[in-house]
């Protein structure tokens, strides 16, 4: 009898849960315009590598071309590539070495900070160490210092960016498992034999899932930044690889005569990094979930 | 037994903490010397006359013949002693040549910091007083856009405005203060956010307390008691920020400075990578690394003494 009332109650309330996730999400108008926003930009950029030219494609002739000249809507750089390809496939550059990075960093990150919060013990103290650590030596110091190393190609850079994106995860996890391995059902789960691995990956990660998320969203911003910047510095990504922070620098020694080529791409970025923002100051309103106050670039 | 002095005990912990993470930035430094390679074959490289002979006597010389672990006990000792090695660009000690930038990048990290500060308290005041009103939300909206700015197209886009178009402003360079305007301002505006999100949170929270409450019954006015009283006690947790983040930006201003051509440190790093000049990589490194623990000993020391329940609770 119980049981049936259960289940009823659960069909039921289905539609409702769903109502109220549309009321939640109504007055949430930054996930909103964050939505929105990164949307439009990822379908003007998918529209623009369908429609134009290859951005590799150097016509000498057209370099300098102002905005609006034939051809070249947003202008050409000093070697006669497009800036709008350049941008449209730019911002599918930084998507995917963004998500890559986050992704990586996140299940990593993530598994390291359950054990340590979980079982504590020396893998806790020398991850609490290397937490120290990672706030000692700033990420773009380390990722330039560290490209006197390595050669800079796309898989170098994910690897060298994930190697401080990590962090954050495990330090938000770790004192979210903290807390959550002290609740009743975490020493049921205990009594009634399950293992260890079992409790964690199927009740503690959980309980840690809304703030992997948030943070997950504030840094895609942040590993956008981070590698426009070392491409712009010329120590990310080069050609053939179209990345924004190149472009930027290319505008750079010619900012009197072609202003476009370093303003346009800038704004590209300033707009996906918003866009990642609002997303991510806006899952944090939804989930009452404040993880990430500076976590999520290393600060 | 006898009680500990607990502001002793919080440093003597500190310090303990201090000792290894230091020995971790040093382990990140050997490792960036050793997988840089061999410097004897990176300097001879292409040189007249590099014959395998001399190239093995620049190694021993450089004690790069040495097994690795006796290499990483040679390295922290001579660390300890700010030996990282000589620059092969200018044959000077590597971390002569640190310490000579440093001052440069000290004064810009200095002024954008002061100018940050101030501006960021300055905003979250209005915030908090204006809270849900116009000023407050444009206040935040500007904040989320400014949180998304990278600080090399800010330093641009203020070369093109104030030196290009308007001529106001040197667009590089160390001579005067006009040169410092721009790379301030390029460092500043990213720091705005963070400040003043934590100012203003830590301003609500001590709105909160009871004395608030007793202040508004004796009729003061709310200008009054978040000027006079309010923001008093929510300086110390900005702080300890303001400190961590002295350390962050002496690494942190390598784009801005090599943008505006800024003899500091963070260029020198730039144009170490590039000359692949590894002891001055590693001596950049480690300067900032040290500059980082003793930033956080004094914030930790200093807001204890600001706050004693802090020094209490951790005792």
């Amino acid at each position: 009898m119980s049981a049936t009332t259960t289940v009823e109650t659960a069909a039921a309330s289905r539609p409702a849960r769903l109502r109220s996730a549309r009321q939640t999400l109504r007055p949430n108008r930054s996930l909103r315009a964050g939505v929105l926003l990164l949307a439009s930009v990822l379908v003007l950029s998918l529209v623009g590598v369908l429609a134009l030219d290859d951005p590799n494609h150097q016509v000498l002739a057209d370099a300098f071309a102002k905005p609006g000249a034939r051809g070249h809507l947003l202008g050409a750089d000093p070697l006669g590539r497009d800036v709008l390809a350049w941008c449209a496939r730019g911002v599918w550059t930084s998507l995917e070495v963004s998500l890559a990075v986050a992704t990586l960093a996140a299940v990593f990150g993530t598994a390291v900070g359950v054990v340590a919060g979980y079982f504590g013990g020396p893998l806790d103290a020398l991850l609490m160490r290397l937490v120290d650590l990672s706030l000692a030596i700033p990420p773009l110091l380390l990722f330039v210092s560290l490209s006197v190393v390595l050669s800079p190609s796309r898989v170098t850079l994910i690897l060298l960016l994930a190697l401080v994106a990590w962090i954050p995860y495990a330090r938000v996890v770790r004192t979210r498992i903290l807390a959550e391995r002290e609740r009743p059902y975490v020493a049921a789960g205990r009594l009634a034999g399950t293992p260890d691995r079992q409790i964690c990956i199927r009740h503690l990660v959980p309980a840690a899932s809304t703030a992997i998320l948030v943070l997950l969203t504030l840094q895609l911003g942040y590993v956008l930044l981070w590698e426009a910047g070392l491409s712009f510095l010329g120590l990310g990504l080069q050609p053939p690889n179209v990345s924004l922070g190149y472009m930027v620098a290319q505008g750079r020694d010619y900012l009197a005569d072609a202003w476009w080529v370093t303003t346009i791409p800038g704004l590209v970025i300033v707009t996906l990094m918003l866009s990642f923002n609002l997303i991510g100051d806006g899952l944090r309103d939804l989930f009452q979930d404040d993880v990430a106050v500076g976590g999520a670039d290393g600060r | 037994m006898r009680r500990r002095h607990p502001l002793a005990h919080l440093i003597a912990v500190r310090l303990l903490q201090s000792v290894v993470v230091w020995f971790g930035a040093l382990i990140v430094c050997f490792v960036l010397a050793a997988a840089a390679g061999d410097p004897a074959d990176v300097q001879t490289a292409g040189q007249l006359g590099s014959t395998p002979e001399r190239v093995r006597a620049l190694r021993d010389q450089l004690g790069y013949g040495d097994p690795f672990l006796q290499r990483l006990g040679h390295f922290v000792a001579h660390a300890s002693h700010g030996d990282f090695g000589t620059s092969f660009q200018s044959s000077q000690s590597a971390f002569d040549i640190v310490m000579r930038a440093l001052p440069s990048t000290l004064l810009l990290v200095g002024c954008a910091l002061t100018i940050a500060l101030a501006s960021g308290v300055g905003l979250a005041l209005v915030s908090v007083l204006r809270r849900e009103r116009v000023a407050d939300r444009a206040i935040r909206r500007f904040l989320a856009v400014a949180q998304g700015i990278p600080d090399f197209w800010l330093a641009t886009m203020l070369v093109l405005l104030f030196s290009v178009t308007l001529q106001m402003l040197p667009s590089i360079g160390f001579d005067g203060p006009d040169g410092l305007v721009l790379p301030t301002i390029a460092l500043a505006v990213p720091l705005l956010p963070p400040f003043v999100r934590l100012a203003r949170g830590s301003l609500l929270d001590v709105m909160k307390l009871d004395f608030i409450t007793s202040l508004r019954g004796k009729g003061l006015s709310e200008r009054d008691i978040v000027v006079q009283h309010a923001l008093r006690n929510a300086l110390p947790p900005l702080v300890t920020f303001a400190a961590l983040q002295v350390g962050w930006l002496i690494g942190g201003t390598i784009i801005v400075e090599s943008i505006f051509a800024w003899p500091g440190i963070g260029n020198l790093v730039v144009e170490a990578v590039r000359a692949r000049d590894v002891a001055v990589v590693k001596a950049v490194v480690a300067v900032v690394a040290i500059s980082y623990i003793v930033l956080n000993l004094a914030a930790d020391v200093l807001t204890a003494l600001l706050d004693p329940r802090i020094r209490v609770a951790r005792a």
